[in-house]
């Protein structure tokens, strides 16, 4: 049946479309730097969005529970077989997209009898200049790099726009309280963007605002902060970061 | 194998004393610096204090090749087990992992080529309590209520610490952090003293022993500039 170039490509057009369809209700994760680090962060309504990888390599991750799940594992595993062969040092997010996951993304989604990945994968790194580097990863092995933030979700339309947006402020700048309360700003407009794209049978029960999400879903986030005297430097956000930003939004 | 170095005469660097005691906020862990191979000095800034995971600490006397090792392989351990299952590794998985290490180690180590005798010292966060093992050389564990030392110089300090935990104002346990970063000093000054192969060989530049704590918000070492107060303080309380 896939003898014929114009039959694979077909396949690989009909998977797109299924990958795409399969993600439209991904909710958004926003990574944006502040003055001691980066943030990264999200609502869902399920948890198990945002991960650590390594000592100064964090993930976000929106799709298939089991997908993100097994690609979270895949990056574990490369990570800590590098650290420990070599230095941690070694241990870049460039270089776990770039040799790691990027080829087999690729590779698995050109193989058409194999079932695609339904993920995009948000890998944040803060270097050991305490320089933060933020990539994005689509389904399909195509990978971006970006210096100021960025942000991935399941509909295209509201990625590119919170992209667009972030590019707009200077979170380099602000505090941790500060770039939290911005990024949720955000996180709320582009539900709007969002609700706006979705077709009716794609509906489901989205909190009407920024109270309610923080009722009905869980927000995950963490950040990697230079500040920490520990090795590993991600921590995940602390109780009472959250309180505040609940209180500055209510 | 007659070219085996008798047990306990082994020619490889060693030679070490390292300290670790409950004080109030939990544990202070402590150690001197230098590498030795029979009288020869090798190193004089080995830090003997290694971080395993953000609530951990080893400290480490004997061959430094396979305490550096056990070092780095138990910190795979305990990290890759966070981050996998997204929860720290138990406190009894931890000790046994720890045990498991040094057994492996069995053969090298009753041939007197590579023995290790370490020290663990932990903050749990689930019970909220910090720990101290001492593990012998075949791996058995043995948890620690009040203080431990191992190495060349250990046997000198434990009667002190003893006499400051007995005797003393309060017990160790009971002190706070201050009073005891000045204690884990004085001792290590103690073993240095009775020791001779402790003592600091480059007399013109200040070379300090490592100091630690392990409480509820993770291990921290003491600067040079707050081990510099701390030598001062030790001194001039003397």
């Amino acid at each position: 049946m896939f003898e014929e170039p114009y039959r694979w490509m077909e396949a690989v057009a009909t998977r797109h479309n299924y990958v795409q369809e399969k993600l439209k209700m991904g909710q958004p994760v926003l990574a944006v730097p502040y003055n001691e680090g980066l943030l990264i962060f999200g609502f869902a309504p399920q948890p198990g969005k945002i991960y650590e990888i390594y000592d100064r390599i964090a993930l976000g991750g929106v799709g298939h529970p089991a997908d993100v799940e097994r690609l979270r594992m895949n990056l574990l595993d490369m990570a800590h077989l590098e650290g420990f062969n070599r230095s941690a040092q070694d241990v870049t997010s460039a270089r776990l997209l770039q040799f790691g996951i990027a080829p087999a993304l690729k590779q698995n989604f050109e193989e058409i009898q194999r079932a695609p990945y339904i993920i995009r994968l948000l890998l944040v790194e803060l270097n050991e200049e305490g320089k933060p580097n933020f990539f994005r990863m689509n389904y399909d092995g195509h990978w971006e790099t970006f210096k100021n933030g960025t942000a991935i979700a399941g509909d295209e339309n509201v990625m590119d726009w919170l992209q667009r947006e972030i590019q707009k402020q200077p979170f380099a700048t602000y505090s941790l309280d500060q770039a939290l309360q911005e990024a949720t700003k955000l996180w709320d407009e582009s539900r709007k963007i969002q609700s706006d794209n979705n077709d009716s049978d794609l509906d489901i029960d989205l909190p009407e605002t920024l109270q309610e999400a923080f009722d009905q879903w869980y927000l995950e986030g963490a950040v990697l902060t230079e500040k920490s005297t520990s090795k590993a430097i991600y921590r995940p956000l602390a109780e009472d970061e959250i309180n505040r930003l609940k209180s500055s939004i209510g | 194998m007659d070219k085996l170095p008798a047990n306990g005469k082994s020619t490889v660097p060693q030679g070490t004393t390292v300290l670790a005691f409950h004080y109030e906020d939990g544990v202070i862990v402590a150690g001197d610096r230098r590498i030795l191979a029979g009288s020869n000095l090798m190193f004089e800034r080995c830090e003997k204090i290694i971080p395993i995971d953000t609530y951990s600490l080893m400290a480490v006397a004997g061959v430094p090749a396979i305490a550096f090792e056990i070092s780095r392989i138990l910190s795979q351990y305990f990290e890759y087990y966070r981050r996998t299952q997204v929860r720290p590794m138990s406190l009894e998985g931890k000790i046994r992992t720890f045990s498991k290490l040094l057994k492996e180690n069995l053969t090298a180590s009753t041939s007197g080529l590579t023995r290790v005798s370490p020290i663990f010292a932990t903050f749990d966060i689930e019970t909220g309590k910090p720990s101290i093992f001492y593990y012998d050389m075949l791996g058995a564990e043995f948890q620690v209520l009040s203080f431990t030392a191992t190495g060349a110089g250990a046997g000198h300090i434990r009667d002190v610490l003893e006499r400051e935990n007995q005797w003393g104002p309060k017990p160790l346990a009971q002190r706070c952090e201050k009073d005891a970063a000045v204690i884990a000093m004085k001792l290590l000054n103690v073993a240095a003293q009775m020791d001779n192969q402790e003592k600091n060989a480059l007399g013109d530049v200040q070379i300090y022993p490592i100091l630690a704590k392990v409480t509820e918000n993770g291990y921290q070492f003491w600067s040079d500039d707050q081990m510099t107060l701390l030598e001062s303080m030790a001194r001039g309380e003397r």
